[in-house]
Formats: C-alpha cells, structure tokens, sequence
C-alpha cells in the first residue's frame, strides 16, 4: 500500500517560471481555478438568468446562502459596517466551500488541505485586521493589549498574554481548517486502502465506513467554511469594537 | 434560534476551543524558545512562554464561553 500521505503531495503537470519564481501549473492551481470558476460561474448563471421577484430554484439557493453570511457579518460586526465588509467575507466562504467540496469529488485534490493555502487567508485576514484596527483607532488601537478592568499591577503579565493570543488567532485559524481537511482525506484512504487489500469477506466493513465517512466529511466541508468565515467576522468585529 | 443553527454553532465551538488552546501553548514556547536562543538563556523564557501561552488558551476559553453564556440568558 502506498503511503497515505501520497495523494497530498503536489506534481508539477505543466513547468513555468517568471523571473525565476516558480508559477507550475500543478493538480492544486487546477483545482483553485475550478474553484474559482464554479463560485463565479454559479452566481453569474443566477444573475444572468435574470432576478425576478418570484425566485428560481437556483436563484432561492443564491439568496438563501447570501442572506444566511449577511446576518453572521450583521451579528459580529455591526449593522452599520456590515456592508463594507460582506463581500470580502462572502468571497471568502464560497471559495472556502468550493474548494472543500471539489476535494470530495475521487482523484481531484483539496486545495485546503495545504497549509500554505490556508495559511495564506489567514495571515491575510490577520494583516487585514491590524489595517482596520490602526485606519479605526489610531494608537489607541494598543489597547487592545490591555483588557478593560484589569488591575494596574497585572497590566505587565496581561500584555504579553494578549500578545500571545493575537498571533495564536491566525494560526489557529489556518491549522484548523488544514487539520481538519487532512486528517478527514488521510482517513477515507487508509479505510479505503483497507478496503481495497482485504478479501470482500471482510472488507465491505471498512468499505462501509469509507462511505460513511465520505458524508462526514461534506458535512465537515460545510462546518469549516462556516467556521472559518465566522472567525473572520469576530476578528474583524474586535478590532472595530476594541473590547 | 431555530435547531439546525443551534447545532452549527455547537459544533463551530466545539472544533474552535480544541485549536484554540492547544495553538496558543504553542505560540508561547516557540516565542519562548526564540527568546532563549536569542539571549541564550535557557531555559528560562520557554518556561515563561509556556506558561504564559497555556494562560493565553485559557483566556480565549473564558472569553467565548462568556459569549455563550450571555447568549444563552439573553433566548
């Protein structure tokens, strides 16, 4: 059996590069254009078939999922600002989404299961709320570091507390998403690897659990985009609230 | 609240506080260990930072429980 990790690594299919950076067209850039281009082409199909009052089936979905991120963006950030920030954060998940349900297609590739991918988002998100955060506040925006209520004496001890739980956000964001998309992917081929070099007397039992995990694992698609775009909502909403 | 939002935040939290914590001792002994090799004095920062990191998890615990509870008193 091959190693379970094998599927993850990345082949260059077509070699380029640009004043001497590496842009190979590999599985991953593949599966991030079709990403792209389902999420596009999804909405332009809704917007060209023409909105009407009385919706379609496609155009129920559409409406439905936007409403959906526009109250999570109207909860964490505020209703005033909401509209500023709803179409970076809807981008976002639908890309997110999309690229975790392309992975679940057999031989395609999850781009999420890349921690550079996703760390990528998250530093860029990260960089992003500093921005909003100094653009808003100004120097005071360093009283983030600083909880209301605290006692004077614990202000040496809290700041580096806080500094500590700064950086962590952006990389608990991205590991979480990589983690959980490996780990599920490293799962269904070992159980599948299973399956495949048992006799069929015992190996419909890890065949079984391969299907029951693939529905797992849409729904964990789901569950992480929504979690990683919901964390984005409350980073930036901190930093515009400050406390 | 309807059922099914309830359960999407319930299981949004219970996959947010795993790395949370875990995550922020991390940071604390990687800063930590920076600290030692740069003023070479091991191994006293990375005591600090874990230390210190393991707080950091805890804090951001507390905080989105505090959420949940006031959201809870406020249904």
């Amino acid at each position: 059996m091959e190693n379970p990790l094998h599927h993850f690594e990345i082949h260059p299919i077509i070699h380029l590069s640009l004043l001497g950076v590496d842009i190979s067209i590999s599985k991953a850039v593949i599966a991030m254009w079709i990403g792209l281009s389902i999420v596009f082409g999804l909405f332009m199909l809704v917007v060209k078939s023409g909105v009407s009052l009385i919706p379609g089936k496609l155009q129920i979905v559409a409406e439905m999922s936007l409403v959906f991120i526009k109250d999570m963006v109207e909860e964490f950030i505020g209703k005033k600002e909401a509209p500023k920030y709803f179409p970076f954060i809807a981008t976002i998940f639908f890309f997110i989404l999309a690229c975790n349900l392309i992975g679940m297609i057999p031989g395609s590739y999850t781009i999420t299961s890349q921690l550079v991918v996703t760390g990528v988002f998250a530093t860029g998100i990260f960089i992003l709320t500093l921005f909003i955060g100094f653009a808003k506040h100004g120097l005071r925006f360093f009283g983030i570091l600083v909880p209301p209520g605290v006692p004077k004496i614990m202000i040496p001890i809290m700041i580096p507390i806080e500094i500590i739980s700064m950086i962590a956000r952006p990389i608990s964001l991205s590991v979480r998403l990589f983690a959980n998309m490996t780990a599920g992917h490293t799962i269904l081929y070992v159980l599948f690897g299973l399956a495949m070099s048992t006799p069929l007397m015992i190996g419909w039992l890890p065949f079984g659990f391969t299907v029951a995990i693939n529905g797992l694992e849409i729904a964990i698609a789901f569950i992480q985009a929504y979690i990683f775009t919901i964390l984005t909502c409350v980073y930036i909403g901190d930093v515009i609230h400050l406390h | 609240m309807n059922k099914g939002s309830e359960f999407r935040q319930g299981l949004s939290i219970a996959f947010r506080l795993g790395t949370e914590l875990t995550v922020a001792v991390m940071i604390g002994a990687v800063m930590g260990y920076a600290l030692d090799r740069y003023f070479d004095s091991k191994p006293w920062f990375l005591a600090a930072g874990v230390i210190l990191g393991g707080a950091a998890g805890s804090l951001n615990v507390y905080r989105v429980s505090k959420e949940i509870t006031t959201q809870n008193d406020k249904d």
